[in-house]
């Protein structure tokens, strides 16, 4: 449970620090829209593929970000290690039920 | 004769004064595990406009509702503060920014920033939306 | 002769064994009450002190204690107000001093919700109000104002700060430019108060673990010396989850500074030449 402390975390590229702009654009764009005009919207190639990269690049950040925290709060170490395996499993399952959402948006089915 | 004494431990948050940095340092964690389970929501929204209109009108009916409105402002805010405090760790981790007034603008600039993102996206939003 | 060695009350050992960070202070450690001590008679202008009082002897909880003293008959820095308690109202109050110059580090104390010198800080910076005078934060207390520093040091001295060589010694002296030698400035003039690591939080939660500003800071000073030789090894002692990377740029430590260094730079330093060995 140490390499993510590392500093490659916020070393990461400037532009990831923003990467939740385009998300909040696409959001944007989907007020007013009923289902069929969200699916439409989600399902497009370029803009699955921003919240596929936004999702994926969230769900990573989540779980070092998390683990910093509880690294620093618990200090019971069957707790922590609790902690850290609820914490992967979070992030994990977020991601991947996010994605299945998007890839099944885009497919069209 | 040994003394055997439980030493007490020196008051720290009690007394501590709070910094602008200290504070914001906290702000950003908050925000952060804010943003966690906020992904819930944005894990739900996915989900219903891939299940169906129904479960999409429902996503719809909570957002329109005050305290749907209220959750998704104080994410909005989260994440415009987190992105924008994220940036000034990054402005530190690259070795700058350290000096007294520089340290102090950058989180200034931080809390500032994200409130102001905040309002301009919400105002966004209402002008697309037309009030919805 | 005694044997002054005490339980490690509430230090690194006992903390492993709780749960979580406690973000209130135990039991035996939360203030309760005080002796409000008599105003100097017939002084024109008088001053009011809180000073943090802790006996191992009584068994009692800390106390803070309420001072007045004559501000015509007394220095103004803070360290003359507590040289004036002791030696014209209460004798038994103690803390540490020794330079009065800001040179030594002795008397860091926290006043006025901050860690700083007591010889350095004049008592009417403080605004309004009586002036708050505690031991540094989150450290066992040995006795008022004098705080157990023992981790403090081992971290220090677990950084190894002394010149380490492989090549043969020199004759006279081992040689720096100018160029090289000011790397150091802004480093070398640590006097090791501890007001830095006991200002930060981080440092609060994770004192078992985590280095802490001052020892992080004399470690960039090691690793930045020219004349060093072990500088991948005092980075690799610090490649740990803890050890260097609790560091969250919280800040305090560089407001709290003395001596206007800068640990979180010298922190960031560290995290920088951390990666650059890596690409």
């Amino acid at each position: 449970m140490s390499a993510q402390n590392s500093p490659a975390k916020s070393m990461r590229t400037p532009l990831a620090r923003v990467r939740s702009l385009p998300v909040i654009v696409i959001v944007l764009m989907l007020i007013g829209s009923n289902q069929a005009g969200a699916k439409l919207i989600l399902g497009s190639l370029p803009i699955a593929i921003i919240l596929l990269l936004f999702i994926v690049a969230s769900a990573w950040h989540m779980k070092i970000g998390m683990q910093v925290v509880i690294e620093d709060y618990v200090h019971n170490e069957k707790l922590k290690l609790a902690g850290i395996m609820a914490n992967n499993f979070f992030s994990f399952a977020v991601a991947l039920a996010s994605i299945y959402a998007l890839l099944k948006l885009s497919s069209g089915v | 004769m040994t003394a055997r004494i439980e030493r007490p431990l020196s008051p720290h948050l009690q007394t501590y004064r709070w910094t602008l940095t200290m504070a914001l340092s906290i702000v950003h964690r908050v925000t952060g595990m804010a943003l966690y389970f906020g992904t819930l929501l944005l894990a739900w929204w996915l989900i219903a406009a891939a299940s169906g209109p129904g479960a999409y009108a429902n996503v719809q009916a909570f957002t329109a509702s005050t305290i749907g409105r209220l959750i998704v402002f104080g994410y909005t805010w989260a994440l415009m503060h987190h992105m924008l405090s994220g940036i000034r760790h990054f402005v530190w981790d690259l070795g700058y920014g350290f000096k007294p007034n520089e340290r102090e603008a950058l989180t200034w600039g931080a809390l500032i920033g994200g409130v102001s993102l905040t309002v301009l996206v919400w105002i966004a939003a209402y002008a697309i939306g037309g009030g919805r | 002769m005694m044997d002054c060695r005490v339980k490690p009350g509430n230090d690194g050992l006992n903390q492993k064994a709780r749960w979580m960070v406690e973000f209130a202070l135990p039991k035996n450690s939360k203030i309760i009450g005080g002796k409000t001590w008599p105003k100097p008679a017939s002084a024109p202008e008088t001053r009011e002190f809180k000073v943090y009082r802790w006996n191992p002897d009584d068994g009692k909880n800390p106390s803070i204690d309420t001072y007045y003293i004559d501000t015509h008959d007394c220095g103004p820095m803070v360290l003359d107000a507590l040289i004036c308690i002791k030696n014209h109202i209460d004798p038994t109050l103690t803390f540490r001093r020794s330079c009065r110059e800001g040179v030594c580090g002795s008397c860091a104390m926290n006043i006025d919700g901050q860690n700083t010198l007591a010889c350095t800080k004049s008592m009417h910076d403080v605004k309004d109000g009586a002036v708050k005078v505690n031991p540094l934060p989150h450290q066992p207390v040995v006795k008022d104002l004098v705080p157990d520093l023992s981790n403090f040091y081992a971290q220090y001295a677990s950084i190894e700060p002394w010149l380490k060589t492989t090549s043969p010694t020199p004759q006279k002296e081992w040689r720096q430019s100018h160029e090289d030698r000011e790397k150091l400035d802004g480093l070398y003039e640590c006097i090791l108060c501890a007001c830095c690591s006991t200002s930060c939080p981080s440092y609060w939660w994770n004192s078992e673990r985590f280095l802490g500003p001052a020892a992080l800071l004399q470690a960039t000073r090691w690793v930045k010396d020219s004349r060093d030789e072990a500088t991948g090894e005092r980075l690799d002692n610090l490649e740990d989850p803890f050890r260097l990377y609790r560091c969250h740029t919280i800040l305090n430590c560089a407001k709290a500074c003395p001596k206007s260094l800068n640990p979180s730079e010298a922190i960031a330093e560290l995290k920088l030449m951390m990666v650059e060995r890596q690409i």
